[in-house]
């Protein structure tokens, strides 16, 4: 069975035995209502691990996801508050702030060789400034976040039937993301950097361009995202999002993707995202002090990092002997036949 | 051969696409089967859960609620208390919200983060048939009850002892409350509407302090650095005034520093001369009210998503100063 397979089944088995267990202790978890409210909520984060995942199989990161959110989301805001335009504008709108940063991202990380992690911290900033900078205000001065009324957008934030409409979203995201890591080049050519950045170069491969790609994907997630949850609060707030990239991070973490690159897929973001949800609607069932919540989240992260790493030092290892031995067989072949007929 | 692999495979494609088509039409009917209803509770005698979802755990203010809470709540031992914490985030309350709905809690006592944000929740809490007590911060819905400190009031009163503490002539800078808090954003407005009367104050700059002592503190030293000449500091919240107090004494400088919510260690500053006044609340109380005011609104099966107006509890102030300090007794400090 591949390396990847295994690494898979093993997250699908530890969300069942998640499920089991706080569907054991907790006769309110497995009720339908708590269980689309759960897909609900690992849905914003699940939209923006998608995103997140290119990043980090390129060997990257992108810390301005959670800015992003709050930034898309003022504007949508603002065009809601001071303009009668369509909400087709400020979806569009929405969407092209979040392809912008993520595309200002990659050149900052390609064109100036910032590492991911400052540039990507510095634009954190920068995005929740100017998130804060067009926050709608009163006549004091002083902010005044406004409910949005607009019927066309809040149908983001509703259902069909039973399922959030920001659910099916998710699920349409991760496939194509997976489509696209698994099925096109630029999925390809984004292992590669990320496996080795030198042999993808060598190979030809526009590893800039390749980037600048993942970190435009990124912030389009992170516009899909915002726009679903302001739709669902109904305002856009400037510390909307705060602290969002941590979770976000986390369950691409928890799903397989490793921070050196080269490893992971959507799939393992998906089951990270809906791990991480599930962890937190369980904490909320034994209503346990909220301190209890933070620490529980901190050794499951810590545990499921600690596993990826001895696990994928084990396969390498074995990766490693099983190409000794086949190197030894292939020299004792060479040389009974070298030894027997000579060159000819 | 090649046929029958063939129709094999049709055949557990068919199954898989069979099985998932019932499970969506067995989850979709269970789901339709599924109706919320809250029956007549006695509040007093029934088991009946509340929930309490302050902005921040760890505030002062949002702790002595807790307590007052808490306390009004021993009486019944039918009462199932639970606390929560907002961890000053508006997704986590909403998060936090959509759980209590779910989990049918009786009563939702609620300091909202955000008016806006919170709306939302506390609007779909009140058509499930769960009464929304908002503490101070209210949700900009209307719901059942909002029990709340004065706040334009208490802005006000600042700004008339701010007046006559400075003479009428001097430079006032103001540590806010974060953007989007309704308390403070009333505040605020009652000091600067107060503040027109008096020309000869003049505000030089306002900034956010988080509503805590350490981002009250960075402030105000930027304040001081930027302007030489400060008369007085008003911090919305007494958190943010001690930072203040801190960042003046550490700086040398000497002026009249208000905060307002009365909490125990604003009192001692003001008993040690390190703070100048304060607008005291017993939040002791305000809990209290809170309490009662779920019991009463489960008991009285109030259908909050009906008005068309959020009724108002104010607490009374007290202005407290260096001469009034004493008559808040010790068993009132929170």
């Amino acid at each position: 069975m591949r390396q990847e397979t295994i690494r898979r089944l093993f997250s699908l088995l530890l969300l069942s035995i998640l499920i089991v267990a706080f569907g054991a202790t907790s006769k309110l978890f497995l009720t339908l209502p708590n269980i689309f409210t759960l897909l609900r909520e690992a849905s914003v984060t699940g939209i923006l691990a998608v995103g997140v995942t290119f990043v980090i199989i390129t060997a990257g990161i992108d810390l301005s996801t959670g800015a992003i959110v709050a930034f898309v989301a003022m504007v949508c805001a603002n065009i809601f508050y001071y303009t009668t335009l369509p909400v087709w504008v400020a979806l569009a709108a929405g969407l092209l702030i979040g392809a912008g940063a993520g595309y200002l991202n990659g050149l900052l990380v390609t064109r100036l060789h910032l590492p991911d992690f400052i540039a990507t911290l510095s634009t954190q900033g920068i995005f929740r400034g100017l998130a804060l900078i067009i926050a709608i205000r009163s006549s004091t001065g002083s902010i005044s976040n406004k409910v949005i009324t607009n019927q066309g957008f809040l149908l983001l934030g509703d259902r069909v039937s039973v399922v959030y409409l920001v659910t099916i979203a998710f699920f349409v995201v991760a496939l194509l993301g997976q489509g696209i890591l698994k099925m096109t080049p630029l999925g390809t050519h984004t292992y590669a950097i990320g496996s080795s950045r030198k042999s993808a170069d060598l190979s030809g491969i526009n590893s800039d361009r390749v980037k600048k790609v993942a970190f435009t994907i990124s912030g389009i997630c992170s516009a899909v995202g915002a726009l679903f949850l302001t739709a669902r609060m109904q305002t856009a707030i400037p510390e909307l999002g705060t602290g969002l990239e941590f979770d976000v991070i986390a369950a691409v973490v928890i799903g397989g993707c490793a921070f050196s690159g080269g490893r992971g897929d959507v799939f393992g973001s998906v089951v990270g995202a809906l791990f991480m949800a599930i962890l937190t609607n369980g904490i909320y069932k034994y209503n346990l002090p909220a301190a209890f919540h933070i620490i529980i989240k901190g050794c499951v992260i810590i545990i499921m990092v600690i596993f990826d790493s001895v696990y994928h030092r084990r396969m390498d290892d074995r990766i490693r002997k099983a190409g000794k031995m086949l190197d030894q067989a292939a020299a004792a072949a060479e040389a009974a036949g070298g030894g027997a007929g000579g060159i000819s | 051969m090649q046929k029958q692999q063939e129709g094999e495979l049709t055949m557990r494609k068919s199954v898989h696409w069979g099985i998932i088509t019932v499970m969506i039409v067995a989850l979709a009917l269970a789901a339709a089967g599924q109706v919320s209803a809250q029956a007549k509770k006695n509040p007093y005698k029934d088991p009946v859960k509340i929930a309490y979802l302050p902005d921040n755990i760890g505030d002062t203010v949002g702790a002595a609620w807790g307590v007052g809470i808490k306390r009004e709540f021993a009486y019944f031992p039918n009462i199932t208390y639970q606390v929560f914490d907002g961890k000053l985030s508006a997704e986590t309350q909403n998060q936090i919200m959509t759980e209590l709905i779910n989990q049918k809690y009786d009563c939702i006592i609620l300091q909202a983060h955000d008016a806006a944000a919170l709306a939302a929740s506390a609007r779909e809490a009140e058509k499930q048939g769960i009464p929304v007590i908002d503490l101070n911060l209210d949700a900009q819905t209307p719901h059942t009850c909002l029990v709340a400190m004065v706040d334009y009031e208490a802005g006000s009163l600042v700004a008339q002892e701010i007046a006559k503490g400075v003479g009428d002539n001097g430079n006032v800078v103001i540590i806010e409350a974060p953007p989007g808090a309704s308390r403070g954003i009333n505040v605020e407005a009652g000091f600067r509407d107060t503040l027109k009367a008096h020309p000869g104050v003049k505000i030089l700059a306002a900034q956010d302090g988080e509503w805590l002592t350490e981002k009250g503190n960075t402030v105000m030293r930027d304040f001081l650095t930027k302007y030489p000449k400060i008369n007085a500091v008003f911090a919305i919240n007494d958190a943010m005034a001690e930072g203040a107090s801190q960042a003046a004494a550490a700086a040398g400088r000497k002026m009249i520093i208000w905060g307002a919510d009365g909490e125990k260690k604003a009192l001692q500053y003001i008993e040690q001369g390190k703070l100048t006044g304060t607008i005291y609340t017993n939040c002791y109380d305000e809990g209290a009210t809170a309490a009662r005011m779920a019991l009463y609104a489960i008991g009285a099966e109030i259908n909050g998503s009906k008005f068309t107006k959020t009724p108002i509890i104010k607490m009374a102030p007290i202005v407290v100063t260096k001469d009034t300090v004493a008559s808040i007794a010790e068993k009132d400090r929170w």
